[in-house]
């Protein structure tokens, strides 16, 4: 269909909208008018993402003198396959109605392990050697040597990508990560770099939240954006963590030995060199003299992850005098590693701040402030003065210098922590030395400041003023959405007791009693008799589920559920809980039925869907809270606490409640879909913590489902299933639309709009 | 029955106390005689088979003699003592065929058919169709029997109803059990430490297809190497070692013992399984590949222990197998379902048989191939918000002919006595058009359709709107009739023997016509006669309608013709056909004297 809003017509690839992805857009749009951020939470299941992809689109088709750029994050790569297929969607939409002009290129942007199509590269196990293994083949020194010597084995689809020089463009069109390897294989050419070039032309940029946020991976990447670009961060209720952790490094005694290996190897190249080829390594002295950090431009096989800090906060002047000779860097490297090892052999627990740090780095070790702060791009220039490709073996002593780089740039915002053994495993001694950065709004100030409008969006951004505190920015508009149901499509309960009438909850002193233990099982057994197809259970952490597995395992009651559905577990093993995912889905769809038990704040709470009949049940076992005796967490509440006035308790349960909604939030995709959803631990009858769920929850939540126990709460789903079985009418009756038509957009106004929906 | 007789020497007893008197029994098609050694004695035997019911004998290895027991329908009984076994099996069998026989023999006395070659089971089949379907016997003892219709060409028709017989005796295929194989727990005696397993074809088949590694193991051991005694405790002791969870003490033992160690480490099979099984997953669930995107993966980058992260403990991690991997793993293997459909009898060739149809399963996975296009599909058809806009495909359930003959069945029959006429009639047109021309007149064809129209409906218009017509019309006056009741219908309102003749007669008209309209255009002699069976067949139902229409009481009689009416007219229809035909072909016979007709 296609509509008018105000001055915009959008292209919707669907017959109907809803109401809420129609005020999405004007609010979007008023935004993108004033060229400001937003903030905007609308629930999941009400295609949030085709409402942005639309509008953003359509805006940029109806203004085609300043066309606008979209960069749109998501946090996962399947995130990303899934919203360029509806991009998909969208673009054979505009194109059967607006012809050639809305051709559009957008291209889903992922690592060199995701997009490689040389077999030889690809045979490798994880990221970061299958970046090492294109080095091998693709860097500027290699490919010199190949064209002397033939026998030096090159990546055949990047000599011709390289070939090909300016010939090599993908034609207008939306690729997947898939397309776009398929591409590369039918053209011969190299789709991670043609990938890499093409996004400076790209209408449409789909990659994840790294690639912006985290500065090692943008200076790279996503260095020559244009300003006139809307940047959307979908599903992003996490995002402060992902900032966080853009600028956390953490050393352990295992990067300390990596180091002083890598660094005994430097020094054998050193050697090497000095005896081979002297002026190699006077050259790059000289080049340091001049001030340069780097050599000017790099080939683009050759670039690194960049420097670890923010790009305002690198100094742009001369690399200081004592670490530009190789030999003298690496004796401060090898002080450096040699004071952390001093560091981290310690009994006790010691919280310092960066400047503090610094300061004894400086008595004990003889490393001045700005000479810490050059190291990432002094060992940056080193490496690649010596040509080393194999750059997977020297993670470690890049850690070291990012962590080194940090603590020089960074006063605030950060904290160092020691920690000679984990909390939770004390008598196991690991200990280890984090640099963790408390302020979410470090590292994503650049983008604010780059670009003219950033959206924050997702299902779940309660209380959604507390999003601009932490990140620090003004948004224009901010606006949380609720959902029209045109039936009662979501059941949120609180469950509190067992069917014995005793306390049901995960808090710390009642979480391994038995008599809980047993109550959720039977929760689970009863639940898993009633409910059709699939059936979600969430727990709090992974050790908890291993106990609680273990438990009921013993008790027979596993075997139970057995018999009525097959179990599938999340594990930290990414593969295999992938392949769990895929059989449960396929459990699902031949209709034997399956439970999938999973984490919150695992993987799979973050971004796996279980809509329609993959999910017809959550429960979430607990309160998803963190670890609330974790050094790190405490610094960061107190830092919260210090500069943004946030209370302890409130983030805690905000944190935890935002979690717990993501978690449950995943069963519905649309008006027609339904589920269930759980809360099964009696803290959640309390209002202080309820009250933070997002109000589309909060609004099905009737009162009457507050204080549940595990009968009532099977007469109701009884009840409920029974009722969504029934026939009903999509478009919701006459007085309260949930399914608009083109007529109905056209009949009402602006103004009657609001009026219908609010 | 090749031959047609069996000649045992027995003892006859007429009880099961008597002694018996020692003869010749002698067992034909038709009968069974007994004459005994001394000719004076009583006891001479001659009976008839078809009046005998039953039989009964005793088993090899009892500790009773060779004993025959035949019941006649009088509740009376022959038992006949052999000499020994293999005798007494002769005549079992003899009397078991004949006895089958004779039941279908019973049901259709007349000529046997040369051109069938039925097995026992598929006439028996059709006999118990028969028997659990009235309707069906009485067609076809009125059109089989009466020589109307041959058995093949009854049949024929309903060949669905054979296969869905035939299917049913396929036993449905087990899965396997819910319950995990970790369930297996051992009985204890009580006394000593000693405890034991019981391991059946089926828990062992389980074992083997959830632990690749084990069942390699045992191929590779047993029995070479180790008894298949050993290779079970070696494995018990294993799980034994993964139930204590001290990995620590699993792997100083997996350091003494090579083989225990097999059992211990992880299995390396389901790693490189599910290595290729990853590429195959949905990419909106990959989560591997995040893995390989997601830079804050970096080792010691990203926040290392918080409170949001998890510890693992590494060591030993060679040794350590978690329950939620075995529960995965069980539940995949039961996804997945049984490949091996052997029966289970020993480990051996539980063993192999698994392995073959891995080696199956693998060869077909690579002929899978590119498997991208599918993924795709299933992305886009995830992706679609169902409903915002009209449901795409209607629900219609797909047309899936599982089995074609069921559709040609009715074209086979008439093809069946092909073989021996040639093709007369049908002259072959030498065809030799390019793909040019043909392409042009398809074009042609079409446009001219698409100008005007079908000129030839399947039905003409007026013809359609007759039949409206006179439907509205018998449903109105109906209506009028019997008021406005919906549950009662005309029939209801007959007498019962007159509604059952109806009903009959619609049936076996509606068989008729069937094989009628089925034989045309008739291209082989044997389709003519056949033809001209049918043909009489209808000519005799037609007076038998008029009879039933004047046999009604008058106020009846209009609503009793008003059914008999569409009855009248579709045979009216077929006979003038026949009659059309005839004529066409007796005037074509003048210009071909060789012509079948």
């Amino acid at each position: 269909m296609k509509f008018q809003i105000e001055d915009v017509t959008v292209y919707f690839p669907y017959d109907h909208i809803y109401p809420e992805q129609y005020s999405y857009m004007i609010e979007l749009k008023r935004a993108l008018d004033a060229k400001g951020h937003c903030l905007l939470e609308m629930p999941t299941g009400t295609g949030k993402t085709i409402a942005l992809l639309s509008l953003i689109t359509s805006y940029s088709l109806s203004k085609p003198q300043s066309p606008i750029k979209l960069i749109y994050c998501t946090r996962t790569v399947h995130e990303m396959e899934k919203t360029l297929a509806e991009l998909k969607l969208l673009h054979n939409y505009q194109i059967k109605h607006l012809g050639p002009q809305a051709r559009i290129l957008a291209i889903g942007l992922s690592s060199r392990k995701n997009l490689c199509v040389n077999p030889t590269v690809l045979a490798a196990e994880n990221r970061d050697s299958v970046d090492a293994g294109c080095r091998k083949l693709t860097a500027s020194w290699v490919r010199a040597m190949a064209a002397e010597n033939p026998n030096v084995p090159t990546c055949q689809f990047f000599e011709n990508y390289e070939k090909a020089a300016s010939a090599a463009v993908l034609p207008p069109g939306v690729y997947t990560l898939q397309d776009l390897r398929a591409f590369g294989k039918e053209k011969g050419w190299c789709p991670y770099f043609l990938a890499r070039h093409m996004v400076q032309f790209a209408n449409v940029v789909v990659y994840s939240y790294q690639y912006l946020l985290d500065p090692k991976v943008a200076g790279i990447i996503s260095k020559e954006m244009q300003k006139e670009s809307v940047v959307v961060f979908d599903e992003a209720h996490n995002i402060d963590n992902v900032c966080i952790e853009a600028l956390s490094v953490s050393v352990r005694r295992q990067t300390l030995e990596g180091a002083t290996r890598n660094l005994n190897r430097i020094s054998q190249e050193i050697d090497r060199f000095k005896a081979t080829d002297a002026s190699r390594l006077r050259s790059e002295y000289n080049r340091l003299v001049e001030g340069l950090a780097l050599r000017g431009n790099l080939p683009i096989t050759d670039t690194w992850l960049s420097n670890p800090a923010l790009p305002d906060d690198i100094l742009k002047e001369a690399v200081p005098g004592n670490i530009r000779r190789a030999e003298h860097f690496l004796h401060v490297l090898r002080r450096l590693v040699q004071y952390l090892r001093g560091r981290l052999e310690t009994d006790n627990v010691e919280k310092e701040s960066p400047v503090g740090f610094v300061a004894s780095i400086s008595s004990h070790a003889g490393i001045d402030q700005k000479t810490l702060k050059f190291c990432y791009d002094r060992l940056h220039s080193l490496m690649l003065t010596l040509e080393i490709t194999d750059t997977d073996e020297f993670l470690h002593i890049q850690t070291i210098c990012d962590f080194a780089t940090l603590i020089g740039t960074y006063a605030r915002g950060f904290s160092i922590i020691i920690e000679p053994f984990d909390e939770r495993m004390p008598h196991i001694p690991d200990p280890v030395l984090q640099l963790s950065c408390h302020d979410a709004s470090l590292a994503i100030k650049p983008v604010f400041d780059r670009f003219q409008s950033v959206v924050i969006t997702s299902g779940t951004l309660s209380p959604i003023d507390l999003y601009p505190r932490l990140l620090n920015f003004h948004p224009v508009v901010s606006h949380s959405f609720t959902m029209s149901l045109t039936r009662d499509c979501i059941c949120p309960m609180v469950l509190t007791r067992g069917s014995d009438q005793l306390p049901v909850s995960t808090k710390f002193d009642m979480r391994s009693d038995p008599g809980v233990v047993r109550n959720y099982g039977k929760l689970l057994l009863e639940m898993v008799s009633v409910v059709p197809d699939g059936i979600v259970c969430f727990f709090v952490s992974y050790s908890y589920m291993d106990g609680i597995i273990n438990t009921w395992n013993d008790s027979g009651i596993l075997k139970e559920i057995m018999q009525h559905k097959l179990v599938f577990i999340e594990t930290q093993d990414v593969v295999e809980t992938t392949l769990a995912l895929d059989n449960y889905r396929r459990a699902c769809d031949c209709g034997r039925g399956a439970v999938f038990f999973s984490v919150a704040r695992g993987k799979v709470a973050e971004g796996i869907d279980f809509d329609r009949h993959y999910g017809r049940l959550v429960i979430m076992f607990g309160v998803p809270f963190q670890y609330t005796l974790s050094k790190i967490l405490l610094a960061r509440l107190e830092y919260l606490r210090d500069t943004f006035q946030i209370k302890e308790g409130d983030f805690l349960t905000f944190d935890a409640l935002r979690q717990a909604a993501q978690c449950v939030g995943r069963v519905i995709r649309s008006k027609a879909d339904y589920g269930m959803m759980i809360f099964a631990d009696k803290r959640y009858s309390r209002h202080d913590k309820r009250s933070k769920l997002p109000s589309w929850i909060l609004s099905h939540l009737r009162d009457a489902n507050l204080n549940l126990s595990t009968d009532m709460a099977l007469h109701i789903a009884r009840e409920f299933l029974r009722k969504m079985a029934q026939p009903y009418d999509k478009t919701g009756g006459s007085d309260r639309k949930t399914l608009l038509s083109q007529e109905d957009l056209e009949k009402m106004g602006d103004g009657s709009v609001h009026e219908m929906l609010y | 029955m090749a031959s047609g007789h069996v000649t045992k020497r027995a003892k006859y007893k007429t009880t099961i106390k008597d002694p018996g008197t020692p003869g010749t029994l002698r067992m034909t098609l038709e009968k069974i005689l007994f004459v005994p050694h001394n000719p004076k004695s009583a006891g001479k035997l001659d009976v008839e088979f078809r009046f005998i019911k039953g039989q009964k004998h005793t088993k090899e290895g009892s500790s009773k003699p060779p004993w025959l027991n035949l019941t006649n329908n009088q509740n009376g009984s022959f038992i006949f003592e052999f000499e020994n076994y293999s005798d007494l099996q002769d005549c079992r069998d003899f009397v078991g065929k004949v006895l089958a026989k004779s039941g279908e023999v019973s049901e259709k006395p007349t000529v046997t058919y040369p051109d069938e070659q039925l097995s026992a089971a598929e006439m028996e089949l059709r006999i118990k169709l028969l028997r659990e379907d009235s309707e069906l016997q009485k067609l076809h003892k009125q059109f089989v029997l009466s020589g109307v219709l041959t058995e093949a060409e009854f049949w024929a028709t309903r060949k669905k109803l054979l296969d869905r017989e035939a299917n049913k005796k396929t036993k449905q295929r087990l899965g396997f059990k819910s319950a995990m194989i970790s369930d297996i727990k051992p009985s204890t005696d009580g006394r000593t430490n000693k405890v034991t397993f019981n391991l059946t074809p089926e828990i062992i088949l389980q074992i083997f297809a959830e632990k690749p590694a084990v069942h390699r193991a045992f191929l590779t051991y047993v029995p070479n190497k180790m008894s298949e005694r050993d290779f079970w405790t070696k494995y018990f002791r294993a799980e034994y070692l993964h139930s204590t969870k001290n990995s620590v003490a699993a792997a100083a033992e997996a350091a003494e013992d090579e083989e225990l160690a097999v059992f211990l480490k992880q299995d390396d099979i389901l790693a490189s399984e599910s290595r290729s099984k990853i590429r195959r997953v949905d990419p909106t669930l990959d989560m591997d590949a995040d893995e390989g995107d997601d830079y804050t993966h970096l080792p010691d980058h990203g926040i290392f222990r918080d409170g949001s992260k998890e510890v693992t403990e590494s060591e030993n991690e060679l040794y350590r197998r978690t329950l939620s991997q075995d529960i995965n793993r069980h539940a995949a293997v039961v996804l997945e379902g049984r490949a091996v459909d052997v029966e289970l009898e020993d480990t051996r060739s539980v063993a192999e048989a698994l392995a073959r149809s891995k080696q199956e399963s693998s060869t077909k996975g690579e002929s899978y191939g590119d498997t991208s296009r599918e993924r795709l599909d299933r992305v886009s058809r995830m992706t679609e918000i169902e409903d915002l806009q009209a449901p795409n495909n209607l629900p219609l359930a797909p047309l899936c002919i599982k089995d074609p003959r069921d559709y040609f069945d009715s074209q086979q029959v008439n093809a069946l006595r092909t073989s021996g006429d040639e093709l007369a009639g049908t002259e072959q047109i030498k065809c030799s058009l390019s793909s040019q021309e043909v392409y042009g007149s398809l074009r042609e064809s079409i446009s001219v359709i698409k100008a005007m129209g079908l000129k030839d409906p399947i039905v003409k218009p007026e013809v359609a709107h007759q039949v409206f017509d006179a439907l509205t019309q018998s449903i109105s006056t109906t209506k009028y009739n019997i008021g406005k009741n919906p549950q009662e219908s005309v029939l209801d309102r007959l007498p019962k023997k007159i509604k059952e003749e109806l009903l009959h007669h619609w049936t076996s008209i509606l068989e008729l016509l069937r094989h009628f309209w089925a034989s045309y255009p008739i291209t082989t002699s044997y389709l003519y006669t056949k033809v001209n069976r049918l043909k009489d067949a209808m000519s005799h139902i037609y007076p038998q309608l008029e009879e039933i229409k004047g046999s009604v009481p008058s106020d009846l009689r209009h609503q009793v013709s008003l059914l008999i009416r569409p009855m009248h007219q579709a045979l009216d229809a077929a006979i003038q056909h026949y009659e059309a035909d005839m004529q066409k072909r007796s005037a074509r016979s003048g210009e071909r004297p060789n012509g079948y007709a």
